[in-house]
């Protein structure tokens, strides 16, 4: 994992101290190991169609249980003109019957999809 | 000797032929020369011109032989019942060997005559001709005939009376008395009943039991009642059992020893229908006993005793089954301090050896009592104490003690040991009802274990997750895979953001490395992220990677869980110099007395903005590990001052502050078990969408019943929820009922 990976020089932090170099810092920040959480970036978390955490795959990815690559469902998420976004597969079938938003009634048109 | 047919003298030669055959018969001594006349003589009166006088010669050698045994008859009843047994056996012996001699003197009638006229042996065999009609009507091969013979001529006027000297004969051997009889004209004898029809196609046995073991059987059947009935007097059940056994023991070897094999388990049959099935509310009085304290002996003699008999054991198992969830119970009954997980699963798997054990060793593995030991085990692990009220503790247990075993820092342990141990704990885990309560509290140590780095070995962690997999498919595991997923796509960041930062030659001025986890995959709570003001050297490193990450992805925001970062820490103000490992809150109050040696808990809250809860617990941590001194007994997060302790000192130079991150708080033990619900719901609808897509019409009672199966390997689920979740999908239009029944649903693609 990451750790054994070397970010930077262990000296460089006392290369920071700049004019003060002389005195000896009583914290040195010597490594910082963070932790983010990435999400789609969206106004609501549940897709409005099939009412599941855009998060998760939508229920019918889910009902097929797709068994390739350790879960990792292609379940995106779409962003319309709008600024609404549901997930790819519900929206493509929501299409199919009303070029609407389910939420704004605007026209359906693509602004981005998630990756 | 002439081939040829031609004209023979029958006198003459049936004359030559019944003076050999007398000789035959008898076991008397016959010369090879007249034996190859004889031989040929049949041949030629088969044979004879102008007409073949084989049906002569046929009849003749039967009167013949119907003169013999008549012969026989009485010289066998010479001394009346004396020696009847012994005689008989002694003519049978001579006359059962003479009459194969005799078959293959007649082996040119036997073949060309008789098996002419005769059906085939398949057509007799697969029951197209009444075989009765070929032994009967038409004529026998020699050697058949010579029996049948016997039969009718010896053993039809002399049986009944062979066979009640038999039986007293036999009586006299249980008895252990010395024989009347040689045992071998009694064996002998029993046993002519069966030779004697050795020709039949069908049913050999039948005059054996119809003469003989019909009343064997009823004179033993008489005995045996005699004997429990005596046996009982003794009013102990230990001893009954064993006695029983060498009874039946005894029997065996008896039978062996005088009938037929096809008799000895009639026999064991007859002596357990008296002295077992018949006495079994005398057995049962003492298996409440016997069970509590665990008398294998006895037991096992209960066990042999009554799977003889059917259902007889339904007792001894239910009481077993009682036994050990008693015992299951009480070893986890109570148990207090920090290793409760440890003692819960270790007292647990004692239990379940030790029973598992019992049962091979008492009860042969069977599976009755496997059975029992399942559901014993069953109601012990998804037991709810306080009458119901409180709930199973047995998931959350089971994951911390795996927890504990994968954790760096099991000390003492070695590798093989920790891997002996978590294959033993699936043991438990394939009795618990509510796996998904336990994946939720295994998914989150997990989580823990990956995020602070304190997983012992990734191959042990990864040979966990397969036994979960093997025990429960592939769904079970898929997030716990999507974790470790995560873990790799982030080593692959980490790389190409270093590329990134060296190409732009961007310096961050720290040692930065990162986790990026998807939101959903880990199950650290939703409502988590508290504010928090970035000190300034961690604000280059946060920014830089935003830049990274958002030209890399589209759509994705990156939310900060700082709660979970770590920071290494120099301190370079006391005698030694420390390497300290805090989280990234502690940190951020570390580095505030960089300018100041005492600092006021309103200020550092103020300029680190964190909220109460966040801030107490971790200057407190910081107070515990005397890193920190406060001036109140009591923190409190306005009043108090902080001052850093200058005369600090550790045995280790490299050290972790850990408290904070790892006290699990009852609260994150109540979020886990709610967010179950929820979970449950969402499993409930993909597999009802699963199954209505394949099936497109499904009555209400078999959609149940198929969603219940499908979710047992996860959890048991109401009845109830899964209708919630049939309503649920109808409002989303999954599904819909069909125009004919409100009781059907149909699919909507
Ligand atoms: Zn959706
Ligand atoms: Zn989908
Ligand atoms: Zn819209």
């Amino acid at each position: 994992m990451f750790t054994k990976v070397a970010m930077a020089d262990e000296n460089d932090n006392e290369r920071m101290d700049g004019d003060n170099q002389k005195l000896e810092k009583m914290f040195t920040l010597k490594k910082w190991n963070a932790v983010a959480m990435w999400s789609w970036d969206v106004e609501c978390d549940t897709c409005a169609i099939c009412r599941v955490q855009v998060m998760d795959a939508c229920l019918r990815c889910q009902a097929e249980s797709k068994k390739d690559s350790y879960g990792k469902q292609d379940c995106v998420v779409v962003w319309g003109e709008c600024n609404h976004s549901f997930h790819y597969c519900c929206m493509s079938l929501w299409v199919k019957q009303n070029n609407r938003c389910p939420l704004c009634q605007q026209e359906w048109s693509i602004q981005r999809m998630g990756k | 000797m002439s081939l040829k047919p031609r004209q023979v003298d029958f006198n003459a030669t049936w004359g030559a032929i019944r003076d050999t055959i007398r000789g035959v018969i008898t076991l008397d001594h016959v010369p090879r020369t007249t034996w190859n006349d004889r031989f040929s003589d049949v041949y030629s009166l088969c044979v004879a011109h102008p007409e073949p006088l084989a049906d002569k010669l046929y009849a003749e050698t039967k009167k013949y032989l119907i003169d013999h045994v008549a012969q026989l008859l009485r010289k066998v009843q010479e001394d009346g019942d004396q020696n009847l047994v012994k005689n008989y056996f002694h003519y049978w012996s001579q006359y059962s060997v003479g009459s194969e001699y005799l078959h293959s003197l007649y082996l040119y009638l036997n073949q060309q005559h008789i098996k002419v006229q005769k059906m085939s042996d398949a057509e007799i065999i697969y029951g197209i001709v009444d075989p009765s009609c070929t032994s009967q009507g038409d004529q026998m091969e020699i050697g058949e005939l010579a029996l049948q013979v016997w039969q009718s001529n010896m053993i039809y006027p002399l049986g009944q009376r062979l066979v009640t000297l038999l039986l007293e004969a036999i009586d006299l051997d249980r008895a252990g008395q010395p024989p009347t009889i040689p045992l071998d004209a009694v064996r002998g004898t029993i046993l002519s009943f069966v030779e004697v029809q050795v020709y039949k196609k069908k049913s050999q046995l039948q005059l054996y039991v119809e003469l003989f073991e019909g009343r064997f059987l009823n004179a033993s059947g008489e005995h045996f009642k005699r004997d429990a009935a005596l046996l009982l007097q003794e009013r102990d059940v230990s001893l009954y059992m064993e006695r029983v056994k060498a009874k039946i023991e005894e029997e065996l070897y008896r039978a062996r020893k005088f009938l037929h094999a096809s008799s000895l388990q009639k026999v064991a049959h007859r002596c357990e229908q008296h002295m077992v099935a018949e006495h079994l509310q005398f057995l049962y009085s003492e298996c409440q006993n016997m069970v509590k304290y665990e008398k294998k002996k006895d037991l096992s003699n209960m066990y042999d005793l009554l799977k003889s008999v059917p259902n007889a054991l339904i007792v001894l198992v239910d009481t077993v089954f009682d036994h050990i969830k008693n015992q299951g119970l009480s070893a986890i009954h109570n148990l207090q301090g920090d290793s409760v997980h440890i003692n819960f699963v270790e007292n647990l798997l004692t239990v379940y050896e030790k029973y598992k054990e019992l049962i091979k060793e008492v009860f042969k593995s069977d599976q009755n009592f496997m059975g029992a030991l399942d559901k014993a085990c069953n109601s012990v692990i998804n037991h709810r104490p306080n009458e119901g009220r409180s709930p199973c503790r047995s998931p959350e247990l089971l994951a911390k003690y795996c927890d504990t075993l994968l954790k760096k820092s099991s000390k003492g342990i070695s590798e093989s040991e920790v891997d002996e141990k978590l294959t033993k704990s699936i043991i438990i885990f394939k009795y618990i009802d509510d796996k998904d309560v336990f994946q939720k509290f295994y998914s989150r140590s997990l989580a823990k274990r990956l995020i602070h780095q304190q997983t012992q070995s990734m191959d042990a962690e990864e040979a966990m997750i397969n036994r979960l997999k093997q025990a429960c498919g592939y769904e079970f595991t898929s997030k716990l895979h999507r974790m470790f997923t995560d873990m790799s796509v982030s080593s692959d960041l980490n790389n190409k953001f270093q590329e990134f930062t060296k190409q732009e030659d961007i310096d961050l001025g720290i040692n930065f490395g990162i986790y990026v986890l998807q939101a959903g995959a880990w199950p650290l709570g939703q409502a988590v992220v508290t504010p928090f003001a970035l000190p300034q050297q961690l604000e280059k490193s946060v920014q830089m990677f935003e830049t990274f990450y958002h030209n890399r992805f589209n759509g994705r925001k990156l939310t900060w869980l700082h709660h979970l970062c770590q920071a290494e820490l120099k301190l370079g103000y006391l005698r030694k110099t420390y390497v300290v490992t805090v989280q990234t809150f502690q940190m951020a109050i570390l580095l505030l007395f960089e300018k100041s040696d005492s600092l006021s808990c309103k200020e550092i809250r103020e300029t680190l903005q964190l909220n109460s809860e966040q801030f107490k617990r971790h200057a407190i941590s910081l107070v515990e590990s005397k890193l920190l001194l406060s001036d109140t007994e009591e923190l409190d997060e306005n009043e108090t001052n902080l001052r850093l302790n200058l005369d600090y000192s550790n045995k280790r130079t490299k050290f972790r502050i850990t408290a904070a991150i790892q006290k699990e708080t009852p609260h994150e033990v109540e979020q886990t078990i709610n967010s179950v619900e929820e979970d449950r719901k969402m499993y409930l609808q993909a597999a009802i969408v699963r199954i209505m897509k394949s099936r497109k019409v499904l009555k209400h009672n078999l959609l149940i019943q198929e969603v219940y199966a499908q979710s047992k390997v996860s959890f048991v689920p109401s009845i109830q929820l899964i209708k919630k979740c049939i309503e649920s999908l109808i409002d989303k239009q999954y599904i819909e009922r069909t125009p004919y029944s409100s009781e059907e649903y149909s699919y909507v693609a």
